[in-house]
């Protein structure tokens, strides 16, 4: 066979690839929690030993603490809204027939496609020099949105998508309404998909950055605030900081994994049903 | 069969246009709120940042609007300017070739070799990086590349050199490592959602009947993964366009890249000059999404990742 004579060593090269790439991937998050708990003033190699210090140097800093309670605020709120206005859009988008289907879809993936900044200096532009707002935390809640309503609305769109309609036509034979129908057997069938919408969008909310630094008035969010902080100089409670997000995050998209694996499972268990029956 | 239960729109008698017309926007009422925040508060601003482009300023620095083509003029006159875009350009070029070949690698390691339930596995070890804070990522690589940081204190404790160096961070080295670090994970995840539809047999068929790996590789692999290739292409590209945090925290002061200029224009109240900027970074954007849209698969990135 003339595929196997190259074939190991192909095989053996492409794993280290791989292997090297994990590293790359995760030697500088790993080395961001191993400094958050080094002594040293300034965190670096060699470590020096091991310490609280930053954690709580990082709870006893107010500033701080106000920009974390912004960034939640902002975030319940975000994500509050962006899962009932995309979970609308996205019924609307699978099921009627709208006039310019694709110049629709295009619509809602645009703001996910093009770069955050120029999102935000738009933003900026539209609310500074035309609206004559001041910005505040509703200037970056309007700014969160543009980009969680997108991925809500594809999330709950592509779910809604291989929802199974016999299930609903079976229910209006049964005398459901078309809204107990939905009420009752589409939103409970595609509430993982939805959970999953809200999930993501209260983890893009918290870590976003480049819309919110454009958007941001005087009191900082998380991001806006570890930015100014790390731009003028060393702060090794950053490093704390950063270890509690990511903890916080990975958190998160776990329950958002949790609720699109549980959503998949149901759909595909109907299928199976129904093709048994 | 499913235009009988689309709605009432299409069951009322074609007579009764009134009731068809409240139907209908019955019908679309809970598309408002999201076509609301698209087109006001996405569209608008882009198309009123297009329109500033052409806006001159007074002595006050305000915007008027008198039609100019001067924000555009002062920006290509300025050689600074031009060579900003132009090394934007290069760098993402580099780093996407360097993103899709690690990633096209591992893909295929992935698709070809692995078990499906292990390369999901994979996949997922791969992606969780990029979904945790972008900021943070970037300010991770401060504790590698900066003064301090773990490369120079390895290689000084090697004796490869003698004391710590400058060298990896705060110039285009350090945007380049970071930019790449930051994008590979969805040049991966594309490259892998067309691998893993690819039968691989066809690689041993196209063999026994002479091909040469590389031909086949050439002819029958590539071809089918082409809108693969192309979406992680633009995912990897498009973003760099606009990149500005990156270079700000490990580009130093000769590293910035085009996005960097539109960011001090605005931080710097020179409006329309930061429009036209922008409205540049916009039209490359669009230009590559028109040019490649009928190989995107975005709903395979989001939806899956």
């Amino acid at each position: 066979m003339p595929v196997s004579r190259h074939g190991g060593t192909v095989r053996w090269s492409l794993r280290l690839v791989f292997g090297a790439l994990i590293v790359f991937l995760y030697l500088p998050i790993l080395f961001m929690v191993v400094f958050s708990f080094d002594e040293g003033a300034t965190p670096g190699l060699p470590i020096t030993g091991f310490t609280l210090h930053w954690y709580e140097a990082m709870l006893n800093n107010r500033v701080l603490l106000r920009a974390v309670g912004n960034s939640i605020i902002v975030a319940v709120i975000v994500s509050i809204l962006a899962t009932i206005i995309g979970t609308m859009a996205a019924f609307v988008l699978v099921r009627a027939r709208i006039r310019f289907p694709n110049a629709t879809r295009i619509a809602f993936t645009l703001p996910i496609m093009v770069p955050g900044v120029l999102i935000g200096v738009s933003l900026l532009i539209y609310f500074a020099r035309v609206l004559d707002f001041s910005l505040s935390l509703g200037t970056v809640i309007a700014g969160h949105l543009v980009v969680t309503v997108p991925f809500v609305v594809l999330i709950v769109a592509s779910r809604l998508q291989s929802f199974d309609r016999f299930l609903e036509w079976a229910a209006a034979d049964l005398g459901a309404s078309p809204r107990q129908a939905i009420r009752h057997i589409v939103l409970p069938l595609i509430a993982p998909a939805i959970l999953a919408g809200a999930l993501i969008s209260v983890t893009l909310s918290i870590d976003e950055f480049v819309i919110t630094w454009f958007t941001v008035g005087s009191q900082p969010t998380l991001p806006t605030f570890i930015y100014t902080r790390v731009k003028f100089g060393v702060t090794p409670e950053v490093n704390a900081v950063a270890t509690v997000m990511l903890v916080l995050t990975l958190g998160t998209l776990g329950l958002a994994g949790v609720a699109m694996g549980r959503a998949r499972r149901l759909t595909g268990r109907m299928r199976r049903r129904r093709q048994a029956g | 069969m499913a235009s009988e239960i689309v709605g009432g729109a299409a069951l009322a008698p074609p007579t009764a246009i009134g009731v068809r017309r409240g139907a209908r926007l019955r019908q679309l009422a809970p598309f408002l709120p999201a076509a609301v925040i698209i087109v006001g508060l996405f569209l608008v601003p882009l198309a009123l940042m297009f329109a500033f482009s052409f806006w001159s300023t007074d002595e006050n620095l305000d915007v008027i609007p008198v039609w100019t083509l001067e924000n555009y003029q002062n920006f290509f006159t300025n050689p600074t300017y031009v060579r900003t875009l132009f090394k934007t350009m290069v760098i993402g070029t580099g780093v996407t070739i360097v993103c899709l070949a690690v990633a096209f690698a591992v893909a295929y390691f992935l698709a070809r070799y692995v078990s499906r339930q292990w390369a999901r596995i994979a996949l997922l070890v791969i992606i969780v990086p990029f979904w945790t804070s972008y900021l943070l990522r970037v300010y991770s690589w401060q504790a590698i590349l900066g003064e301090r940081g773990a490369l120079n204190q390895v290689l000084v404790g090697l004796g490869i050199i003698d004391e710590p160096s400058l060298l990896f961070v705060y110039n285009d080295f350090g945007t380049f490592i970071v930019l790449v670090y930051l994008y590979i994970p969805f040049a991966a995840l594309v490259l892998y959602a067309s691998l893993e539809r690819f039968d691989f047999t066809q690689l041993t068929a196209a063999q026994d009947l002479g091909a040469s790996p590389i031909r086949a590789f050439r002819h029958v692999l590539l071809p089918q993964i082409r809108p693969g290739l192309i979406t992680a292409c633009i995912f990897v590209f498009i973003p760099i366009l606009g990149e500005f945090l990156t270079p700000s925290m490990v580009g130093g002061a000769q590293g910035l890249l085009i996005a960097n200029l539109l960011a001090n224009f605005f931080k710097n109240a020179l409006i329309p000059e930061g429009a036209a900027v922008g409205f540049l970074i916009a039209a490359f954007v669009t230009v590559l999404l028109i040019v490649f849209r009928r190989y995107l698969r975005i709903e395979d990135v989001v939806v899956r990742g």
